[in-house]
């Protein structure tokens, strides 16, 4: 039986609740194991808690240098392997929508890009493609992950900015927005990765994984005329869910974001967890916005994807490990 | 048509079709892109009259002046790339079934040229420029550039299209993702119209447009009356007429085959090649017969055509819409006139540009369109920037880098992104923020110069965009992402441009109070000193149940709910 993790990535999570007929052996097998799960949950022999948890953590954190960070945080995930299958296509979607140096913190660090590239392909994945609708002259914003990815020896990197590479995808959960145009590379890969930069935003509070989204349909504008923006924020969530998410806190532009310039403040930190909502949660708590410290609720589309249970906002009740490299 | 013509033709169209497509963004400095532009003399006569200065940049038109001196026309038969197309279409079936020189029933057209041209001058003299409606170099570079790329890179790209819809074990991994940059352009119609008609008049003489219209071919053919190498034909000949029914320009006498126009000869060797008995050669001395397109017997009506054409111009500059004295009132300034930065002051822009189209093709972004008749038809298919189709991209300086005149400076990329276009207005009234509290930030967003900033607004519950005019370049990049329909709600306009004939923009910019350093160079180097180097990580940043939200009266970062 194949690994539970590497139930085919499907990237649309509306599509793959499409009930696929469950043999009898695996339905008592769920049933066996939500029982025993119940059992031990109720009579107190297993507690919640960071200091007696010593499987996967819901959110890992690690701390210290770009790469290692990357692959510290994704192994207290389980490693790269417990996303990728090999052969399986890959998308990573950084922030690469602007054509300003790395230290300004608007882009992906080049090397949070390079590394999650190694880590899949180590994972032995299939194609691994880069991606992101830039909002400039797409070589000029992809410029610096692209020269980082140059050691893979292959086309990865690409500024996605023609219509007729997207295609139109209803929302089934959508509530404002109900169909929008999803890179076609997106709808096809079998596991997403959404790799944002930690960063301001003046209209959305914080730009992490939700926001980031964004970055992978065609027409963004509608989000902002029609309809209520954190809303069609969630509703996209909804539609397009990483598998995993790692926010490069290395650098964070707190102040004056999306584009800066602002202030830069170094964290050195790397966020890694499945859910998006958690891991964007955790970035508002590690980062302090405007010097203030503010609480994830306070970002509407991370407080409305929780409540619409996308995941969860509240990392206080999470497993939250943290780790130095 | 000998086989060397067809080689030399083949090869020289290939490079001339290679820099158009060179001509581009980022952009290879090192090959001369604007070369065969400047080999054009009546572009480089006009443009120098009517700037009232000598371009020197058309230092290669002298060249090929003085080696039509020496040489004929070789400059029409061999190198011109409107000349080759001319043939191209021809071969291709333009003139099937038809000889190559059926005799020459329009003869009369002869001294059009030499009239067109003086016409031309007669404009240039009084500082107008028209040469853009015949110079051969300047309508084929927009025909190939403007009209037929963006033609074909829709094809490719359409393709590609259909390349992502292939199944997938037929698919080639990539080529979907192939993205062809495609241009589109305002004022298709002329160049359609112009080289429809100048392909279907090859139909009724071959060569239509070389023989009795092309200005260029005017200037030349002044200078080749009689080259020092040109044609002369033996005693051998047997006046069996071969070369005068094969010659594509009809400059052979219709009763005497030794006579030659050498004017209208392009020194093909077509004679050469099908004489029988070997009696045409090209060498160069002697004193044989000449035959004069009869056009110096005409020089009052010459006269009167440059007198005609100066009366044009005056009508033009008398026209509402023409830019006419200094800024000031009484005087419409369009609010398309936004000229690429760096252009010289309009008088002097509109004087020198050629409208090649060259720097509509090069830009990157395709914000560079032709103008209509916005300021009257002396500024007809000019370059102006459109920043709905596209951002003028401040790390692009190409379009005064392949500017044959320089109408557009070539400015190093530092002086660029202080050359002010215009200014970015927001019309409150159809902006998201403003008028309908929706939060949207995208022209702050997306502004290099960091020129949109988001303010609060008492009664108005969300952030609302302010421009800073003094940071703002105009490059259009806030217009080009505004998400509102038609037209937007931020737009640049001419206000506030820079437009210098010399001399540093950034000295100019500075001295104005003016601050257009672009955002990620602000940063960098502290323009701005907002960047902060701190460390300020603790072991484990508090959970966010520790941390105390700001109080309700603080006022909270832009974004974050309470």
């Amino acid at each position: 039986m194949k690994h539970p993790l590497s139930e085919p990535g499907r990237i649309l999570a509306g599509l793959d609740g499409a009930a696929a007929p469950m043999s009898r052996r695996a339905f008592l097998k769920v049933q066996l194991s939500a029982a025993v799960a119940t059992t031990i949950g109720f009579s107190g022999l297993w507690i919640p808690g960071k200091k007696a948890y010593a499987g996967v953590p819901d959110v890992a954190v690690a701390v210290g240098d770009i790469a290692p960070a990357v692959r510290k945080a994704v192994d207290m995930l389980g490693g790269m392997g417990s996303f990728v299958r090999p052969g399986q296509k890959v998308v990573i979607k950084p922030n690469m929508s602007f054509a300003f140096k790395p230290g300004t913190a608007t882009n992906t660090s080049p090397l949070v890009v390079r590394e999650l590239v190694a880590l899949c392909k180590e994972a032995g994945a299939g194609r691994v493609r880069v991606l992101d609708h830039p909002l400039r002259r797409e070589e000029l914003c992809i410029e610096g992950v692209k020269k980082a990815c140059d050691v893979f020896n292959e086309d990865i990197v690409y500024g996605v900015t023609r219509d007729r590479l997207f295609k139109p995808t209803p929302i089934p959960g959508g509530k404002a927005m109900r169909e929008t145009d999803v890179m076609r590379e997106v709808l096809e890969a079998d596991v997403l990765i959404a790799a944002p930069v930690a960063k301001a935003h003046g209209a959305t509070g914080v730009s992490l994984s939700m926001k980031g989204m964004m970055g992978l349909i065609w027409d963004r504008g509608i989000m902002h005329w029609r309809y209520d923006l954190a809303t069609s924020i969630v509703d996209l969530a909804s539609l397009v869910k990483p598998h995993l998410v790692v926010v490069d806190a290395i650098e964070a532009l707190t102040t004056n974001g999306p584009s800066g310039p602002g202030k830069v403040v170094r964290y050195d930190t790397i966020i890694a967890s499945r859910d998006m909502v958690a891991a964007d949660a955790q970035a508002v708590a590690t980062v302090q916005w405007y010097g203030a410290a503010m609480k994830a609720r306070q970002v509407e589309h991370i407080r409305l994807a929780h409540e619409r249970g996308l995941g969860r906002m509240d990392v206080e009740n999470l497993v939250v490990r943290q780790e130095r490299v | 048509m000998n086989r060397f013509q067809r080689i030399v033709q083949s090869a020289t169209l290939m490079v001339f079709l290679l820099l158009l497509v060179c001509a581009g963004f980022p952009l290879p400095g090192y090959l001369p892109l604007d070369g065969f532009l400047r080999m054009d003399p009546l572009a480089g006569a006009a443009a120098s009259l009517s700037a009232r200065h000598l371009i020197v940049a058309f230092w290669p038109a002298l060249l090929v002046v003085v080696f039509t001196v020496v040489l004929g026309r070789f400059f029409c038969g061999y190198l011109c790339p409107m000349g080759t197309t001319i043939d191209l279409v021809e071969s291709a079936g333009a003139r099937r079934g038809r000889p190559l020189n059926a005799p020459d029933t329009w003869r009369r057209w002869r001294p059009v040229k030499f009239h067109a041209l003086a016409f031309l001058l007669g404009t240039a003299a009084l500082g107008v420029s028209f040469v853009f409606l015949a110079s051969p170099l300047a309508l084929i570079t927009r025909f190939y550039g403007n009209l037929v790329m963006p033609v074909v890179a829709a094809a490719a790209d359409g393709l590609l299209g259909l390349a992502a819809d292939w199944p997938e074990p037929l698919r080639v991994d990539g080529l979907a993702m192939l993205q062809v940059p495609v241009h589109r352009f305002a004022h298709q119609w002329f160049l359609v119209v112009f080289f429809v008609a100048v392909f279907a008049a090859s139909r009724l003489a071959p060569r239509f447009w070389c023989r009795y219209l092309c200005p260029a071919g005017a200037v030349l053919a002044l200078c080749s009356h009689r080259p020092m190498v040109r044609r002369r034909v033996s005693d051998a000949c047997v006046d069996c007429g071969q070369c005068q029914r094969q010659c594509p320009m009809g400059a052979i006498d219709d009763n005497d085959p030794r006579q030659t126009a050498h004017g209208a000869c392009i020194t093909c060797q077509q004679c050469v090649a099908v004489c029988p008995v070997t009696a045409v050669g090209f060498a160069p001395g002697g004193r044989g017969p000449v035959v004069i397109d009869g056009v110096w017997a005409d020089r009052r009506r010459l006269l009167g055509t440059g007198i005609a054409g100066a009366a044009t111009a005056l009508v033009s500059l008398s026209g509402l819409h023409h830019l006419h004295g200094r800024e000031g009132l009484g005087r419409i300034l369009p609010p398309e006139l936004i000229r690429p930065p760096g252009s010289l002051p309009e008088d002097a822009f509109l004087a020198s540009c050629l409208r090649c189209g060259e720097c509509l093709s090069a830009c990157p972004t395709n914000t560079l369109q032709p103008l209509g008749t916005a300021i009257g038809i002396t500024g007809l298919f000019s370059p102006v920037l459109t920043p709905r189709r596209g951002p003028c991209e401040p790390g692009c300086n190409v379009c005064g880098w392949v500017c044959p005149t320089g109408a557009i400076r070539s400015l190093p990329l530092r002086e660029k992104t202080w050359a002010k276009v215009g200014t970015a207005h927001i019309l409150r009234h159809k902006c998201l923020a403003w008028e309908f509290d929706r939060r949207c930030l995208v022209c702050d967003e997306v502004c290099p110069y960091d020129a949109v900033e988001l303010t609060s607004v008492a009664g108005i519950a969300v952030g609302v965009p302010v421009v800073h005019e003094n940071r703002c370049a105009g490059c259009g990049l806030c217009e080009h992402h505004c998400p509102v329909k038609a037209q937007a709600a931020i737009v640049v306009e001419p206000m506030g441009e820079l437009r210098l004939a010399g001399g540093s923009y950034e000295e100019k910019a500075r001295s104005l109070g003016l601050s257009l350093v672009l955002a990620k160079n602000r940063t960098a180097a502290g323009d701005s000193g907002e960047r902060s180097v701190s460390v300020p990580h603790a072991d484990y940043p508090a959970a966010p149940g520790e941390t105390a939200a700001p109080d309700a009266g603080d006022r909270l970062p832009p974004g974050f709910t309470r």
